[in-house]
């Protein structure tokens, strides 16, 4: 069945085709939904439009005889657009002229090259010869904004995405443009480097070359890769990626817009720490005593080393939920009594049944924060929550002792800094405040980094929540903690202090009480000592698996690279765990596991289906066709 | 007291500088002895409306350059709802050959500071801006003074004249852009950003300074409006044409014997400006050229100095009345030359927002430059017009793009022979001539 018009639909004619969009659609969003491609530089999605670089220039009547920016103008009911008059294809092959005429022209060596939107769109839309000859005209290049991005002047077209993200998505001071007219070029705030940790997308969102990753930079050209849509593993946003290989190596990660978690957005932990994947000190066998050994030999070693002490387990946050559900199995049965705990999670009890979605920020009237800088503990939820703001006019309460990022907007924000009586008695003060008076409100909280306790403070949270009727959001820190504590992983110790035998999943340090010490990790850290056994593990780019994120969303990972022998599946490893234990791990691959754990857990519930077919990524430049 | 250079009242028609030269016109003492602000007081005392009305019945037209229709403009204000709304007034004159509204400034401050005041309350507005350009440091003296005046006789504050309006004017001083005087980029500028116009819609009476109401209007525009008010649309609409009402300043320079700003109504022939009021041409000169609104307007040969100085009149002869900066060069200028300080001051200025203006203004200086070197060839001439065209007809975000296509247009398009001579035979005859007579 088509999709049926809204309500509220604008009909109009786009190159002699009707479409009917929601009114306020802008006219290059509708061609779109026609596929007829209006190029555009300075137009974005998830920017305000600026009609800067004239390049989306069209036809439309009524209106005035002369074209038209299709990013600035909305559609009306009756309009009519015209792309292909010959007055509107020669408007834009002239845009894209100037575009070229001080371009260094320089795509062979260029990272652009090959997804670049100035080389497809001179080839759609261009001319098919040039007529410039002037000398081009020449800025000092690459200039280092941070010791992650580069900028190259000279391939900048000055659509200003990077500037205007940073001012109205990230909310930050820190890139502008210098001088004005052709000398006008974009630089460092005070030639300060780049601090913002959202830095990073800038490169996604430039339509040209001019800004490069440094960790990526030279590394390969764009066709030379192969993606896929993953998640990534550094906290609990669950924010899609698309992780690009080369060679078995994973040489790039992007953000996957994902309206639901993301917004199109990642961080720049998510996009640029990735490089120890392809590091040459990777675990690829296993080893006891230093010595390597074979999968059964090592395995061997580790449980005999375990039996009969008291056994402690550090699991790494990105644990996926289908290792929690085979781990929770093991300290249910043969490693009764194993206490588990897991680095970097927050002190916030298991969540009770359905909770805030990162969406719902949106609609919400008010938004308040409780004990958590959130462009640290949930990086990309704070830009959704600077949205909330700043484009659909939410007011915010923050309750933290210190300054936020958030406290940038200069109105309709109100901080509370908790005094001697704590979050709690700061919460039930708050109740009356003029902004809760508006719904809906959404109640964010985290665990103040573990300086109060996290119990007390969900419990005010939840009681400011029920007094003004809003919805709570827990803020998980660690990336699969959600998953982890809807399985019962988790108990309430935070650190293995007493264990005499521990197993380190990922990075952390075996306690002063440890008398033997594995270690399970894909690289040998420093704070790991020399373990007894040290076993292999595949990386968040290679493993498979699911993680829960800090709203309750399950999601798979896709990993780009290949589980290649002798290194093994995590699932795969403890399964063969369980059977050495006899611990009724029987389970044929992990769609068995995936059932099981969503019957384990209702959280879960959503691993019990297949995971959806893995979508095309979506260029960042072009989006979905959305008002 | 400034020397004055142009018209100050001797004739029926000059409205404005009726009272220029008069001793102390500058001082509210003297400027409330002519009468000054009896019409804001009587202003004060009418329905907003009314005032607007009157504005709209005399056919007043904005001075600045775009020429709208002023009343209507003040119509297009929305309801009052509370929230702040300001009236900006233009004074960043920066157009090459403009100087009328500093002429204004500097001779009767009081004069315009009453057509800002009679301005704000007709579109309820308590708030008014002054953005004048940064290099008028007199205008901007006598400009505080005034406003300090006023301040201290309590026209501007709570209650002026006893009334339950509160008035106030700010002056914001310029950087010294040229784009500022482009209304959305004054508007940025005075936001404290980059002066950078911008995309329209939204217009600034609906999403102006600071996301609110706003009424930007020219200085000149604004200083007649006291003198309609005063004396009724009925009588304003005497003087000019039939669609161009009233009398206007025109700021005369180039090879002129009397540059000056002169009053003139709206309809006399350029022969009148330019051989009469201005003097004509120095001894054994000839007019080659003029421009007769400011630089932006496109370049009209001395053969066309019959067009008339209304609006109409001179968009028929492919021009515009612009900001009524009337330059004139005669027979010893070579107008690639000209074309090239023109275009590099646009290409200068441009604010580098859209990618016609920031890169084809630039482009065309150097295609200019190249030919200017002898280094041209047809194929240069044909990139030139080639780039005219790509800055005009909404190719760029603001009317500056255009402003440099049209130096480039018309002098290509009055003057081929030149462009010609200079591309393809690497030659300049008036230089040649320039020599011989120094010879």
């Amino acid at each position: 069945m088509p999709d049926q018009p809204p309500q509220d639909g604008v009909t109009l004619t786009i190159d002699g085709r009707s479409v009917t969009v929601p009114k306020g659609t802008l006219v290059v969003e509708a061609a779109k939904l026609l596929s007829i491609e209006v190029p555009v530089f300075c137009y974005h999605h998830k920017l305000n439009p600026v009609g800067a670089c004239r390049l989306c220039l069209v036809e439309i009547s009524p209106g005035p005889p002369k074209p038209q920016t299709a990013c600035t103008t909305p559609v009306a009911e009756g309009m009519t657009v015209r792309t292909n008059t010959a007055g509107a294809v020669a408007a834009r092959a002239d845009i894209l002229e100037y575009e070229l005429v001080n371009h260094p022209l320089d795509c062979p060596v260029c990272d652009k090259g090959g997804e670049c939107p100035l080389q497809d769109y001179t080839f759609r839309h261009g001319y098919p010869t040039s007529r410039i000859d002037a000398p081009r005209l020449h800025f000092e290049k690459p200039v280092p904004l941070s010791d992650k991005i580069a900028l190259d002047r000279e391939r900048c077209v000055l659509c200003y995405r990077c500037t205007r993200y940073y001012d109205e998505i990230a909310w930050e001071q820190e890139l502008t443009t210098d001088q004005r007219g052709v000398s006008s070029f974009i630089t460092n705030q005070f030639d300060r480097p780049l601090q913002s940790i959202f830095s990073g997308n800038i490169i996604d969102l430039c339509p040209v070359g001019a800004l490069t990753s440094r960790v990526w930079r030279f590394e390969s050209r764009p066709w030379d890769m192969d993606h896929t849509a993953s998640v990534c593993s550094k906290c609990a946003v669950g924010c899609n990626v698309t992780m690009w290989q080369r060679r078995h190596q994973l040489v790039r990660v992007t953000s996957h817009e994902n309206d639901a978690v993301d917004d199109g957005w990642i961080c720049d932990r998510g996009r640029f720490d990735y490089t120890e994947v392809n590091s040459p000190d990777r675990l690829r066998a296993p080893r006891v005593k230093g010595a390597h050994a074979t999968w059964n030999d090592a395995l061997d070693a580790l449980l005999d080393g375990v039996r009969g002490k008291k056994l402690g387990i550090s699991v790494r946050q990105d644990l996926t939920n289908e290792e929690a559900l085979l781990l929770k199995r093991l300290v249910d049965g043969p490693w009764a009594g194993a206490r588990v705990v897991m680095p970097r999670r927050t002190r916030i009890p298991a969540a009770e049944g359905e909770t805030l979605h990162i969406v719902e920020l949106e609609r919400a009237r008010c938004i308040v924060v409780i004990a958590s800088d959130t462009a640290d503990d949930v990086p990309v939820v704070n830009l959704r929550i600077k949205k909330a703001v700043s484009k659909h006019g939410a007011r915010l309460i923050l309750v933290h002792p210190d300054d936020l990022d958030l406290d940038r907007w200069p109105h309709g924000v109100h901080h509370v800094r908790p005094g001697a009586g704590g979050y709690a008695e700061a919460l039930r003060d708050l109740r009356d405040h003029e902004y809760l008076k508006e719904g809906p409100v959404a109640v964010l909280y985290g665990d103040a980094q573990g300086s109060e306790d996290g119990g007390a403070i969900a419990a005010a949270a939840a009681g400011l929540a029920q007094a003004v009727g809003g919805k709570l959001m827990p803020l998980y820190r660690a990336t699969n903690e959600r998953g982890a504590l809807a399985l019962s992983l988790l108990g309430e110790e935070t650190d293995l202090e007493g264990c005499e035998a521990v197993l380190i999943i990922g990075p952390g340090a075996p306690p002063a009480s440890a008398r033997f010490t594995a270690v399970w990790d894909f690289l040998l850290r420093p704070e790991h000592g020399e373990p007894d056994v040290l076993l292999p593990s595949p990386t968040f780019a290679e493993q498979q698996g699911s993680y829960t994120n800090l709203e309750g969303r399950v999601q798979f990972l896709r990993p780009p690279l290949h589980v290649e022998p002798p290194l093994r599946e995590s699932w795969d490893v403890l399964l063969d765990i369980g059977q050495r234990l006899d611990a009724g791990l029987d389970f044929l691959g992990i769609v068995q596991i995936q059932k099981a754990a969503a019957q384990a857990a209702p959280a879960l519930a959503a691993l019990a289906g297949p995971p959806a077919p893995a979508a095309a990524p979506t260029a960042v430049l072009y989006g979905p066709a959305r008002p | 007291m400034a020397e004055l250079r142009g018209s100050h009242g001797k004739a029926k028609h000059h409205l404005l500088t009726q009272h220029f030269g008069t001793e102390g016109l500058a001082t509210l003492k003297g400027y409330q002895k002519l009468g000054g602000y009896e019409t804001l007081e009587r202003a004060l005392g009418m329905e907003p409306k009314a005032l607007v009305d009157e504005v709209k019945a005399s056919g007043l037209r904005g001075r600045g350059g775009a020429g709208f229709a002023t009343g209507v403009k003040w119509s297009f204000m929305p309801p009052p709802d509370g929230g702040p709304r300001y009236v900006v007034v233009n004074a960043d004159e920066s157009e090459p050959g403009t100087s009328k509204d500093r002429y204004l400034m500097e001779n009767s401050p009081h004069m315009v500071l009453e057509g800002i005041l009679i301005a704000a309350f007709a579109v309820q507005s308590h708030q008014a801006w002054i953005y004048i350009r940064g290099e008028y440091d007199h205008p901007y003296q006598m400009l505080m003074t005034a406003i300090g005046e006023l301040r201290e006789a309590k026209i501007l504050g709570d209650r002026p004249f006893g009334k339950d309006y509160a008035l106030d004017i700010q002056v914001y001083r310029g950087h010294g852009a040229y784009i500022c005087g482009e209304e959305t980029a004054l508007l940025e500028s005075l936001e404290g950003k980059r002066a950078q116009p911008r995309s329209r819609p939204p217009y600034p009476a609906a999403k102006g300074a600071w996301a609110r109401p706003t009424l930007l209007n020219n200085i000149e525009t604004l200083a007649t409006v006291p003198w309609i008010i005063k004396h009724g649309a009925a009588e304003y609409t005497k003087f000019g044409t039939e669609k161009n009402r009233g009398t206007r300043l025109l700021s005369v320079s180039g090879n002129i014997r009397k540059p000056g700003v002169y009053e003139i109504e709206i309809g006399v022939p350029f022969t009148h400006v330019i051989m009469e009021l201005a003097g004509g041409p120095f001894e054994g000169r000839q007019i080659k050229a003029f421009w007769p609104g400011g630089s932006s307007a496109k370049v009209l040969p001395a053969s066309r100095m019959d067009v008339t100085t209304d609006a109409e009149a001179l968009a028929a002869a492919d021009s515009m009345a612009g900001s009524g900066g009337c330059m004139v060069a005669d027979d010893t200028a070579c107008m690639v030359e000209t074309t090239y300080r023109l275009l590099k001051f646009y290409a200068y200025e441009s604010c580098g927002k859209c990618t016609p203006c920031r890169v084809g203004g630039n482009w065309a200086v150097r295609t200019v430059a190249k030919i200017l070197a002898g280094e041209g060839s047809r194929l240069d001439l044909q990139i030139l017009d080639k780039i005219q065209a790509g800055l005009q007809d909404g190719r760029c975000l603001c009317g500056l793009g255009d402003s440099a296509g049209w130096v480039v247009q018309s002098a290509m398009n009055h003057f081929p022979e030149e462009f010609e001579e200079h591309a393809v035979r690497h030659t300049c005859s008036v230089k040649r001539e320039r020599a011989a007579a120094s010879a």
